[in-house]
């Protein structure tokens, strides 16, 4: 016997088995929500150590450095320049900047220097949307010259910003 | 016989939910607490006015409510929230359901005059009938579209009060211009629809000219709105240095610095034209639906061929703008990335990566669900099977673009997998994941899909063109140069940096671009008088062809759905971004597999309505109601049957 759907039940069915369809799609996809980055305290006591700690955390959170940015050990064809060894080379990067100067120069104008072979495009962060403070930009500035240098900034450092 | 018994059950439930629902109201009015009788008459006779328990009850909470709401202070209202439902998914899928509606009903106009002005040109009355049929479908959708604007204008104002009233600061003066417009737009689509065969065609046509000139218009102030949210400000190089500098159009604490940059804003241009590629493919493909669901329900050979060549032009219109909808989409994504490479990368490599293998199974659908319409469309011509011996490599081509678009970078894998693999992304297969490959792909699929469409148009159709051969093989060429170049450019982005690799996307989109104007401006002359080798028969084509056009508007549904979630959620925790932080409990960006749900109801409430619009719109092609001609109809039927 030959079984017949009536027409309005197939495009019913046709409906509901597509949406079920698209829906399961969405649901094996690796599931991720977007939070807002907790804050980050600093107060007057941290050392630069404790910037470095604090740093690192910026990196990867509300300064979004490390979101989809910058890399830290990677090579091959990269979106912007990799941040390994950054604290070590950043004093020669730009003729007549100390590594501070430039690090701070990268983070506040960042369209000033663009790392040949890279395309311009990071914004500053001391402004909306990543609206770093400037206690939060050293504490970014102490954790890149962690990556192979040496850190030396304090929350008492004048960036000249 | 059986729709007159279903009425009949229906008429008969409505009578008895009718009775049931009073005998009910009647039952707890009986039965609510009286005073008895003989107390009250005994208080009133001692002019006593003491309250029994129940009583002293209701006064005493009265009371103490009335205490309570003049004690506390006025407050305005940052945010209010919706019980079981939330805020958020509420002004999700009213603003989504707006938005489709409003897509429909700004895309049918733009091919209804298309079609008429054809006609028109071409003095034949079948397409002035076809437009009529698709702008039929207006004006219920439009009280559709109207109703959840409205609800959605309420839902902000209520469940967003201070947020609404920024917007509000900022773009008053565009509100009057808008209703206006909408004024006029209800005028030239109401005069447009009934004036149908009552003005002279030029008068017609100037309406509709004027109604799509409006609906754009409209179109363009709501994408201001929604654009500013985005993007608030413009980029322009002040500084005279050769870089675009970010102009904000308003002041860090949020107040309106300029008007003209708020609406003309970063984003609005790349969103307008989007958009309106967008909302014709969309219409189209709805109008299709409609063309299959009347297919589907016709009873005779002449309404099946009707239907058949509606859903066709439909289906037609649907994949013409989708074409050049990936080039809009990576123009749009490019601004976005120029206006913020924070959202851009939030976009395509943060929150949102997983969203394009979504995104690249709907699309890829899309084109296997029109591909295969056009291939069963060969059988309504004699002389189909001479090119059928191509589909297959054509359907090689598109599943294997398919297969790659769909391609995750970074695959979902086991501990022990990411183990065997050495990382998140499969050694080899994750090549195919990237940009690059997936820019030929999509380029690839266009191309096949624009083939299998000069496929269709040829069948049953000889060239007598005397440089028929010479003009054949210069499209050959020009195809297979543009699918060389592409692929050329998505093997050699492998070798460069990124920042060259992005903009290999360009030349990549050139060339289909350029293909697809060549070819088809070689093809106009080459089939143009041309023989035919046999004639097309409307609506001999299989049933399973009208779920396939119903399956690519619900297809396309979802991708506007999902689509609205990303350009919404890219702003993350902001309402204006970098502006006006959201600091309601949904300051968020929620996970795919919730916007699939959120997307899953918007588009079945979309198509139950849609539904209802399809069965209004069939309505006036039926018989007026006439007492003895419905008897003698159903005398007819029974007769039929019983013979």
């Amino acid at each position: 016997m030959k079984l017949s759907v009536p027409m309005p039940l197939r495009l019913v069915l046709l409906v509901l088995g597509t949406t079920a369809f698209y829906m399961y799609l969405g649901q094996i996809v690796p599931q991720k929500e977007s939070h807002p980055p907790p804050p980050v305290l600093i107060n007057a006591e941290m050392t630069t150590e404790d910037l470095v700690a604090v740093g690192a955390e910026l990196a990867s959170g509300k300064g979004q450095c490390l979101v989809g940015c910058h890399t830290v050990g990677q090579s091959g064809p990269l979106r912007y320049p990799d941040l390994d060894g950054i604290g070590g080379r950043a004093a020669t990067q730009v003729d007549g900047l100390s590594d501070l100067e430039y690090l701070a120069q990268s983070l506040y104008e960042p369209a000033v220097f663009i790392v040949p072979g890279f395309a311009d495009g990071m914004q500053a962060i001391n402004q909306p949307p990543i609206n770093l403070s400037d206690d939060e930009i050293k504490a970014v500035i102490a954790w890149l010259q962690s990556l192979g240098g040496t850190p030396n900034v304090t929350l008492d450092t004048d960036l000249g910003y | 016989m059986t729709r007159n018994r279903i009425l009949f059950g229906i008429g008969v439930l409505a009578f008895v939910s009718v009775i049931v629902t009073v005998r009910l109201g009647g039952f707890l009015v009986d039965n609510e607490y009286r005073q008895p009788d003989r107390q009250v008459a005994a208080q009133e006779e001692l002019g006593e006015a003491e309250l029994v328990p129940r009583q002293q009850g209701i006064a005493d909470e009265q009371a103490a409510d009335e205490a309570e709401a003049r004690a506390r202070p006025y407050e305005e209202a940052e945010y209010r929230t919706v019980p079981f439902v939330g805020s958020r998914v509420t002004v999700w899928v009213l603003a989504q359901l707006h938005l489709l509606f409003a897509a429909f009903v700004l895309a049918v106009p733009l091919f209804a005059f298309i079609i008429e002005f054809v006609g028109y040109v071409k003095k034949e009355e079948r397409y002035n009938k076809l437009a009529y049929e698709f702008t039929k479908l207006l004006s219920v959708s439009f009280s559709m579209t109207a109703t959840f604007g409205a609800f959605l204008t309420f839902a902000l104002i209520i469940l967003y009060p201070k947020f609404t009233n920024y917007l509000m600061h900022i773009f008053s003066p565009t509100f009057l211009p808008y209703v206006l417009l909408f004024f006029l737009e209800a005028l030239f689509l109401y005069s447009y629809y009934y004036g149908w065969g009552k003005f002279g065609p030029k008068m017609h046509l100037f309406l509709g000219f004027m109604l799509n000139i409006v609906g754009t218009a409209i179109m363009f102030i709501a994408n201001a709105w929604l654009t500013f949210m985005m993007s608030p400000g413009k980029r322009d190089d002040i500084d005279g240095d050769g870089v675009p500098d970010f102009v904000s159009a308003v002041s860090e604490s949020g107040a309106l610095l300029s008007l003209r940059d708020a609406f003309f804003n970063f984003t609005w241009m790349p969103i307008n034209i989007h958009r309106i590629i967008a909302n014709v493919a969309f219409g189209g493909s709805i109008a299709a639906a409609y063309a299959a669901f009347r297919y589907l329900q016709a009873k005779s050979d002449e309404e099946r061929a009707h239907f058949d060549w509606m859903g066709y032009v439909g289906n037609f219109v649907a994949i013409i703008a989708f074409l050049p909808l990936p080039f809009a989409g990576y123009y749009l994504a490019a601004e976005i990335y120029a206006f913020s490479q924070t959202l851009g990368i939030q976009m395509m490599g943060g929150t949102f990566s997983w969203l394009f293998v979504l995104q690249a199974a709907l699309i890829g659908n899309l084109f296997l669900g029109a591909n295969y319409y056009l291939w069963l469309g060969m059988g309504r011509m004699e002389g189909g099977v001479h090119f059928q011996k191509f589909i297959k490599w054509l359907l090689i081509a598109i599943a294997l673009c398919f297969a790659v678009w769909a391609t995750p970078r970074y695959a979902i894998s086991s501990v022990s997998e990411i183990a065997a693999m050495g990382g998140s992304s499969h050694p080899q297969l994750s090549y195919l994941g990237q940009m690059s490959a997936k820019n030929t792909a999509v380029n690839i699929l266009i191309l096949s899909t624009y083939m299998s469409f000069l496929l269709y148009r040829r069948t049953g159709r000889q060239s007598i063109h005397p440089h028929r051969q010479l003009l054949t093989r210069a499209q050959a060429i020009v195809f297979s140069s543009a699918a060389a170049l592409v692929i050329f450019y998505g093997v050699y982005g492998y070798f460069v940096d990124s920042a060259t690799r992005i903009r290999f996307a360009i030349p990549q989109v050139y060339s289909v671009l350029a293909a697809l104007v060549v070819i088809t401006v070689i093809d106009l002359p080459l089939y143009r008088n041309a023989a035919q080798s046999g004639e097309t028969k409307w609506g001999r084509i299989p049933a399973v062809s009208q779920y396939a056009l119903i399956f690519i508007a619900l297809s396309f549904t979802w991708l506007m759905g999902l689509m609205g979630y990303v350009r919404s959620g890219l702003r993350q925790e902001w309402h204006v971004y970098g502006v006006i932080l959201d600091t309601s409990p949904d300051a968020y960006t929620p996970s795919l597999g919730f916007a699939t749900q959120v997307v899953s109801v918007t588009v079945l409430i979309f198509f139950g309505l849609i539904g209802v619009v399809f069965w209004l719109s069939s309505l006036s092609g039926k018989k007026d109601y006439a007492p003895g001609a419905a008897a003698e109809d159903g005398g007819r039927l029974e007769g039929g049957q019983t013979a």
